[in-house]
């Protein structure tokens, strides 16, 4: 090359030049080779890491709708102020070095006057220390930030304060993102910010979505509520610089579906320059929304079950209402008392609300989430155990009167007096189910024994949860095992047993599936929650997912004489003038509707045996169907209120509030019917 | 060959070296544009008073310079070596009471349109009385007196330059004059020794500065001492400092190291072939810090920008001038040519390797400019003035 030609003469001092030069150069190249290709992706990395602010954006979350397509739980936009701090640097800098200390120099040597005439008069800028540098910067954002928030609130002809505290804690760590001025916004005030044109820099209107449930109170316990959480769902991006608000179902539907309710965040890049201020906003993957979540729930159903309940004893009634479709499981309410309002969570729980909500425990579901002794529903169990045991109903079982309580009967065993509620007599298995005849059932269950009895209870599935949706809301109960008959079971614990008390523990979900079985044949079901899912988008063309109908869990394998007699009884509860379960029509006229109950009242007694408080139920089902009847039973209705020591009962208390619901069922049947015949006419 | 005026000049300038030249100074104006017109305010200024414009019309009035200084047989121009060599000095003790104060060092005479940077005059005086001192009889250089004479011709301008202090331009004097002497014929064992001697002298310096107890140490300006611990990797903090103190300073060590880290995650993050011209976010976010991103710091913006392959492109832009230097040094009609085109080529390689080396962190930050890339009259001015001493040996060479 002619460059280095140089190199082959013969020149010893200008040859070491060139070979030094040629080695310096080279150094460099193998440098820049090192950094600029070797490692530029570690460089790149540092670049993104500083100039790079992943933002994670949750996706508007699926609506929970009843199964009639009412929104029980939606999103609405939340409309906020927010100030845009990119806008405002040149302001800051502005207010920075109008408050900046000046002062005035005199160029006062004698040198440059001599030699210039007058002395030069100049200001300048104080020179400051780096912590009073950063104090004044401080001030001038501040100053001009507030400036702007007074005149949103001029704008907004209300009062709006800017906390210098908040403002900086936003300021440092936050710069990139919009700093809330004033948050949930009226339509008043979006009118009012929206009336003129012109905003004041720096300040825009922020729509996010929120979630809001139109109902209330209404099947809260069903939908569950949520609970502000921006954490990283798994399958997504687990490093994000800021996150926007975001909330994860806690209980409820909300919770058990959180996954498909929830969709999928999006992430967003924001880029920023070296102070922080953001440049350009780019978004990587949109969020994708949520699916929509049809439950089973009827919400006219539901709305009159938590009517009757909240009122079934009182301001504050502690109960719970279970609805549920007898031939297929469908769970058509679910009511629990006190209510909560989920719109409380939003955005977050403030202390009243908590109060409140400790103080009844109304977070609590108290259809799944609490156990109560089912008292003398559980007859209804003993009876079949006893039936298919080969028990006659027609055996005559004398009560004889109480010496206490001359017009209540008693039993005695082992040394225990048992206290019955219904008057000394003869009893045949139907008049004993509808007086709940303790002696009656006591002197059965001791005959045939305690297996029995416990089979049929765990063909029932007492003692588990029935698994009808993971609500996290749920609990087993308590139900002995077979195991538990030969270690230390006595014949005082099979008279308790046999009249609901101590050892059984259910929900009233558990009844409503128990109750279930004997009106539709012996057919344990799952109750059914949630009926399918859905793409938010109509117009997809993704068919949702449709969860099974009709979830058989077993068969009682009891015949169908022990269910016809069992139906008789239950009818002759609700239906003669000495039935326990007569109130069922107090309220309700329920014309043409037969209906088979059972009620009971559980005694909760504390460890030294005192009772301190009572459960009632009333367990039914309807319509009563005759054998060979070719209508079935449709619905079966359970109510549970926990009362105190005295006012409360089963037929009292309960049996009207399930009377109540079945006047709604009613009515939705006949609205059914217009529909289905309107349907026929126009066809 | 039968040439009749051999020792006449022969206008023919070295064509190649030219080309090399343009290429830069063609780059120059493109990425100053680059650099500068990321900010509202310069974008603002009328077109006249735009750095890149500036910049243009800085290399106009350089070639323009020297070409003028090709019209003068360099013979005639050594003349006035001396002359101009006192010129410089007296510019550079001037600059210490009446220069301007920026970036706390006292270099610039503001002159109100342009700030004049005497160290940069002064490097090219420095060559001139240099190569015609050396110029004298080789048996004149092997004496002891001449050898310090010349040293002393060098140490002169090194100790006000860094009086200023600009520790940068002071240090390429060293190379510079070490170079000029060993090609002017200085016997092997004086230089040999001088070497030596400076480099016990720099790593005795060094340690001194990391390792000693503060009143131990030589006084150094502080932000030099800082700029060497960065260099180093050395903990600000000693070891015994307590807990707030040492927050602190290693927080100030984040700062200090700012430019460097910046400089070399846009060298780093410009990959083989960069973002493109105007492309580049370290600059244009301001992470590279605007005040110095188009002078001393332009070698990060081309290698953002243009990436590998835009450095390759510099570094063999710069190799063809140094090695056309080489062989005009070569080719150069007596001593006083080959020591002056020997001065100028390490003069201009030391430029380019300190300024290149700061931007990858193999060299500690010092204030060198890049040889006409980077903005600045001054450093343009002289660094034409300094390629028209070379042309000037190559026009005015022997001839074959």
């Amino acid at each position: 090359m002619l460059i280095f030609d140089q190199l082959k003469k013969d020149d010893p001092q200008l040859r070491l030049v060139a070979v030094l030069v040629l080695g310096g150069l080279s150094v460099l190249l193998a440098g820049l080779w090192w950094v600029q290709v070797v490692s530029a992706r570690d460089y790149q990395a540092n670049l993104e890491m500083q100039s790079f602010r992943t933002v994670r954006t949750p996706a508007v979350r699926g609506r929970i709708l009843d199964r009639n397509g009412v929104t029980l739980a939606e999103n609405r936009p939340t409309y906020n102020i927010s100030l845009y701090l990119e806008e405002l640097p040149s302001q800051f800098q502005a207010e920075y070095a109008r408050i900046r200390p000046v002062r005035t120099v005199t160029n006062s040597s004698a040198f440059w006057r001599r030699w210039l005439g007058a002395p030069t008069v100049k200001t300048q800028y104080v020179k400051l220390k780096k912590a009073q540098i950063d104090g004044l910067k401080r001030q001038a954002r501040y100053s001009v930030a507030s400036n702007v928030v007074k005149q949103v609130s001029l704008r907004l002809r209300q009062p709006l304060g800017l906390d210098a505290t908040n403002f900086e804690d936003h300021y440092k760590p936050r710069l990139s993102q919009p700093y809330p001025v004033l948050t949930n916004l009226n339509s008043a005030q979006i009118a009012l910010f929206e009336e003129q044109s012109t905003t004041p820099m720096g300040v825009d209107l922020e729509v996010r979505s929120s979630r809001y449930y139109p109902y209330g109170t209404t099947a809260a316990h069903v939908v569950g509520h949520l609970q502000f959480d921006d954490s990283s769902m798994e399958g997504e991006e687990a490093f994000f610089s800021y996150r926007l608000p975001d909330y994860h179902g806690v209980v409820g539907v909300e919770y058990g579906l959180d996954k498909a309710l929830r969709g999928m965040a999006g992430n967003k890049s924001v880029l920023v320059n070296n102070v922080g201020y953001r440049q350009t906003e780019n978004i990587w993957s949109p969020a994708e929304p949520g699916s929509n979540v049809v439950l089973t729930i009827d919400l006219r159903v539901q709305q009159e079950a938590e009517r009757a309940l909240q009122n079934a004893h009182g301001a504050g009634t502690r109960g719970a209402v279970v609805v549920m479709d007898v031939q297929n499981g469908d769970i058509l309410a679910l009511a629990s008392s006190p209510p909560y309002d989920p719109n409380w969570f939003i955005p977050n729980l403030g202390r009243t609300n908590y109060d409140r909500m400790v103080e009844l425990h109304s977070e609590k579901n108290r259809a799944t989430q609490e156990h109560y002794m089912p008292g003398s529903i559980f007859k209804l169990v003993v009876g079949l155990a006893a039936l298919e045991a080969g028990w006659d109903p027609n055996e005559i079982i004398h009560v004889p009167p109480n010496p206490a309580q001359p017009n209540k009967g008693f039993i005695k065993v082992a040394n225990h007096v048992i206290k019955d509620t219904a008057p000394p007599g003869d009893y045949e298995f139907k008049r004993a189910l509808k007086l709940s005849s303790n002696t009656y059932f006591v002197t059965c269950g001791l005959r045939i024994g305690p297996e029995p009895i416990v089979r049929m209870g765990r063909l029932l599935h007492l003692g588990e949860r029935t698994g009808f949706a993971s609500t996290r809301q749920e609990v087993s109960g308590a139900f002995p095992g077979l195991r538990r008959l030969n270690s230390g079971w006595t014949d005082g614990n099979t008279a308790n047993m046999s009249i609901g008390q101590d050892p059984v523990l259910v929900t009233p979900l558990q009844v409503a599936v128990l109750t279930s079985a004997i009106a539709n044949g012996g057919r344990v079901l799952t109750p059914r929650l949630v009926d399918r899912i859905e793409s938010p988008d109509p117009l997809s063309g993704t068919p949702p997912l449709i969860l099974p109908r009709t979830p058989v869990r077993g068969q009682l394998g009891v015949s169908e004489r022990t269910l016809a007699i069992m139906h008789e009884a239950m009818l002759a509860d609700t239906e003669d003038p000495d039935g326990t379960g007569r109130h069922v029509r107090d309220q309700a006229p329920l014309p043409g509707l037969r209906i088979c109950g059972k009620t009971g009242t559980a005694q909760v007694q504390n460890e030294s045996n005192v009772k301190i408080a009572s459960t009632v139920w009333f367990a039914s089902f309807a319509p009563y169907c005759p054998p060979g009847a070719h209508e079935k039973p449709r619905y079966s209705v359970v109510v549970m209120v926990e009362g105190g020591l005295s006012g409360v009962s089963g037929g009292e208390t309960c049996a009207p509030v399930a009377g109540k619901v079945y006047a709604a069922l009613m009515e939705r049947d006949r609205t059914t019917n217009r529909n289905a015949e309107a349907l026929t006419k126009l066809n | 060959m039968f040439d009749a005026d051999l020792n006449e000049r022969q206008p023919r300038i070295d064509r190649v070296q030219l080309v090399a030249l343009i290429g830069l100074m063609l780059m120059g104006a493109a990425f100053v544009y680059s650099a500068t017109m990321v900010s509202e305010s310069a974008r603002l200024a009328p077109w006249y008073n735009q750095s890149w414009f500036r910049q243009i019309v800085w290399y106009v009035i350089g070639t323009g310079a020297a070409a003028a200084l090709c019209c003068l047989d360099y013979h005639t121009l050594a003349r006035f070596a001396m002359i101009v060599y006192w010129c410089a000095v007296l510019l550079l003790v001037l600059v210490l009471f009446f220069g301007t104060v920026r970036y706390g060092a006292r270099r610039w005479f503001d002159l109100g349109f342009f700030s004049l940077q005497p160290s940069e005059f002064a490097k090219i005086a420095f060559i001139l009385a240099q190569a015609h001192f050396l110029s004298r009889p080789v048996e004149e250089l092997r004496v002891m007196a001449t050898f310090w004479k010349a040293l002393s011709l060098m140490m002169l301008p090194f100790v006000l330059i860094l009086k200023e202090p600009d520790l940068g331009s002071a240090l390429v004097l060293v190379p510079t004059g070490l170079a000029m002497l060993y090609v002017a014929g200085t016997p092997r064992h004086y230089l040999a020794r001088l070497l030596g001697g400076v480099c016990i002298l720099g790593a005795l310096f060094v340690a001194d500065v990391l390792f000693m107890p503060p009143s131990w140490q030589v006084k150094l300006e502080d932000y030099q001492r800082r700029r060497l611990m960065v260099y180093f990797s050395k903990d600000y903090a000693p070891p015994n400092a307590p807990k707030a103190d040492r927050e602190r300073l290693r927080k100030q060590q984040f700062d200090d190291s700012h430019n460097v880290r910046q400089a070399l995650i846009s060298v780093g993050s410009g990959g083989l072939t960069g973002k493109g011209w105007r492309q580049g976010t370290q600059n244009a976010l301001g992470y590279l810090p605007r005040a110095v991103a188009h002078n001393d710091f332009i070698f990060s913006v081309i290698a953002e920008e243009k990436g590998f392959v835009g450095s390759v492109i510099v570094l063999t832009l710069y190799g063809v001038v140094l090695f056309c230097g080489v062989r005009i040094a070569g080719q150069a009609r007596d001593r006083l040519g080959k020591t002056m085109a020997v001065g100028v080529v390490t003069l201009l390689f030391s430029h380019v390797f300190i300024n290149i080396g700061m931007n990858i962190r193999i060299m500690p930050v010092t204030g060198v400019p890049l040889p006409l890339l980077s903005y600045g009259g001054s450093s343009v001015l002289g660094s034409l003035i300094a390629m028209g001493m070379l042309q000037n040996v190559h026009i005015y060479r022997k001839a074959y």
